[in-house]
């Protein structure tokens, strides 16, 4: 059976990971894009909303820091899923992602075994929401065609 | 007078030396009937004998003595026996011994023949000097442990803000040299790879540095556990079904150890407001370190008491080597350990005081070589101050301060 990528924007401001982090993500065969702070992530995101599955996305960020991030990403794109990456001891804030509507989170440095399970169940949720947004416009649409 | 010195005669232990038998018997009389505890000896030798073997409060001692004088005695109990009070009898014609002896260290002389009353008052008196000095000693004694408990308090909350930011730092570049290797191991795992030259060594070296990455990353993990808040909530702890539910997570591990964990006391301890997620992880770093203290048919004893109407206490001993003095400060500090590296964190006992700490407790370790090792933990009953209003740092100092007062004399008790 062949794979069907997950389309993964990762973002955080440490270039040597991301680029690590997304060479690893390639190799296992999804599809990445990168971004360096908040600002870029939601600009990615304003052109390209419908091309990404899951942000992989850091908590602690010079400027937009990844929660206000995340905040913007829910009211803008609320289909995309999130999970939240964090070097911080204190998983509270990542807590105050998950109830946000982040998906999940990790702490750094994540198990890349985890974070592939974590990342298929991030998609696995965003493909069973389309899901029932296209059956629900299929009624209404078989509801108005039936009703004419 | 004074609470002391209407304490109960009953208390005394007392040591009469005179050479006259029958004012030995007839004061002995008296002095029983008064409820004292009376040893006799005929002479400054044979008082010594006894107190060699029985240690008293005070003696009492004829001066004009066959053998060894009352001052030539007086001068060996004081030196042996600085905290027995001696006070000297002498005859009419020798008052000048009696000043002597008090110059010598006596408590007070009398002049025979001595009048009871008076002779009870000063038994009465010398052991009120007693019982205040020693109250004295154990004030400093308190106040030293304490201050020494504020230093190591300061000192470790110094250190735990150092660490912790180090480790927030390095789990940055630990992330990138762990996806970089897993990177590198999925190019290696690829077909086109399979007959890599020295493809092995490759495998190898990848194979260390993520086994490194992962001890690096249990290190900085337990330390930013540290500084994690506590919950918000605080909820009905049972501390015995808590302390039974550790001993059960870790009984393989003692058992392949060949260590037995026991209860030694279970008092009927009314569940606590506390977090029990963070008294498991103190009572679970406690015991695996008893097992990991402990030799082959060691034995770990668990306990639970009621400390007063605020505090509970419970703790966990070894009968393992015990801890030299000289490391006894050094435990709670980051990153102090005996163990091989990679075994031990050094983080165990530093994350357990700061979880106690923060728990508004306190702990406390006893050891002796070769002996075995305890760890007590005192807990308040209520789980205070509630977190909306954290108290400032001289407010916390003081509430620290309070609380070990309150929890060390209970102890005294």
């Amino acid at each position: 059976m062949i794979k069907i990528p997950t389309r993964i924007l990762v973002v955080d401001d440490e270039k040597d990971f991301v680029e690590m982090l997304s060479l690893r993500l390639e190799e296992s065969g999804e599809k990445v894009s990168v971004a360096y702070d908040g600002q870029e992530c939601l600009d990615a995101l304003a052109q390209q909303s419908n091309d990404i599955d899951v942000v992989i996305l850091d908590i602690r960020m010079p400027g937009m820091d990844g929660i206000d991030v995340l905040r913007e990403i829910k009211k803008r794109f609320p289909l995309i899923e999130v999970i939240m990456l964090t070097g911080h001891g204190t998983t509270e804030s990542a807590v105050a992602g998950m109830k946000l509507g982040a998906y999940d989170y990790l702490l750094k440095p994540a198990d890349f075994e985890e974070l592939s399970r974590k990342l298929e169940g991030a998609r696995k949720r965003k493909d069973e929401q389309e899901e029932r947004i296209r059956q629900a416009e299929a009624k209404l649409l078989v509801r108005r065609t039936g009703g004419a | 007078m004074s609470a002391a010195e209407t304490a109960a005669l009953g208390n005394i232990q007392l040591l009469l030396v005179d050479d006259e038998a029958f004012f030995r018997s007839t004061l002995k009389k008296r002095l029983q009937k008064r409820g004292i505890t009376l040893l006799e000896a005929e002479s400054g030798e044979a008082g010594l004998a006894i107190l060699d073997v029985h240690p008293v409060h005070i003696v009492i001692s004829d001066v004009k003595m066959p053998g060894m004088g009352g001052l030539a005695f007086l001068e060996r109990v004081k030196a042996d026996y600085p905290e027995i009070e001696v006070i000297l009898l002498t005859g009419h014609a020798t008052t000048a011994d009696g000043v002597s002896g008090i110059k010598a260290g006596a408590f007070d002389y009398l002049t025979k023949p001595i009048e009871f009353d008076h002779l009870i008052s000063k038994i009465q008196q010398a052991y009120s000097l007693i019982l205040r000095r020693e109250e004295q000693r154990r004030e400093a004694e308190l106040r030293e442990r304490m201050e020494r408990q504020m230093i190591l308090t300061e000192r470790l909350a110094a250190l735990g803000t150092l660490a912790t930011g180090v480790a927030h730092e390095i789990n940055n570049p630990l992330a990138i040299i762990r996806e970089s290797a897993g990177w590198m191991e999925m190019i290696l795992a690829k077909p086109e790879m399979a007959d890599a030259p020295r493809k092995a060594d490759f495998e190898k070296g990848l194979d260390r540095i993520e086994k490194a990455v992962e001890r690096a990353r249990r290190i900085t993990h337990q330390l930013l556990e540290f500084v994690q808040k506590p919950e918000k909530k605080a909820s009905e702890t049972d501390l015995a079904v808590l302390m039974a539910e550790s001993a059960e997570l870790v009984r393989r591990e003692a058992a392949n150890h060949g260590v037995e964990i026991a209860f030694d006391r279970r008092e009927a301890v009314a569940p606590i407001l506390s977090d029990p997620y963070q008294l498991r992880q103190v009572m679970l770093n406690l015991i695996t370190n008893a097992i990991h203290a402990s030799e082959k048919n060691g034995r770990i004893t668990l306990g639970l008491e009621n400390a007063g109407d605020a505090l509970v206490r419970f703790w966990v001993s070894d009968t393992g080597a015990g801890i030299p003095p000289e490391n006894l400060e050094k435990i709670f500090e980051p990153f102090f350990t005996t163990k091989s590296p990679g075994k031990g964190t050094g983080l165990g006992l530093f994350v357990t005081r700061g979880i106690v700490a923060r728990l508004g407790g306190a702990i406390e370790v006893d050891s002796a070589l070769t002996r075995g090792t305890t760890f007590r933990v005192t807990l308040p009953r209520t789980l205070l101050p509630p977190a909306a209003e954290l108290p400032s740092p001289e407010q916390k100092r003081q509430g620290m301060f309070a609380r070990l007062t309150q929890a060390l004399s209970k102890e005294k008790e």
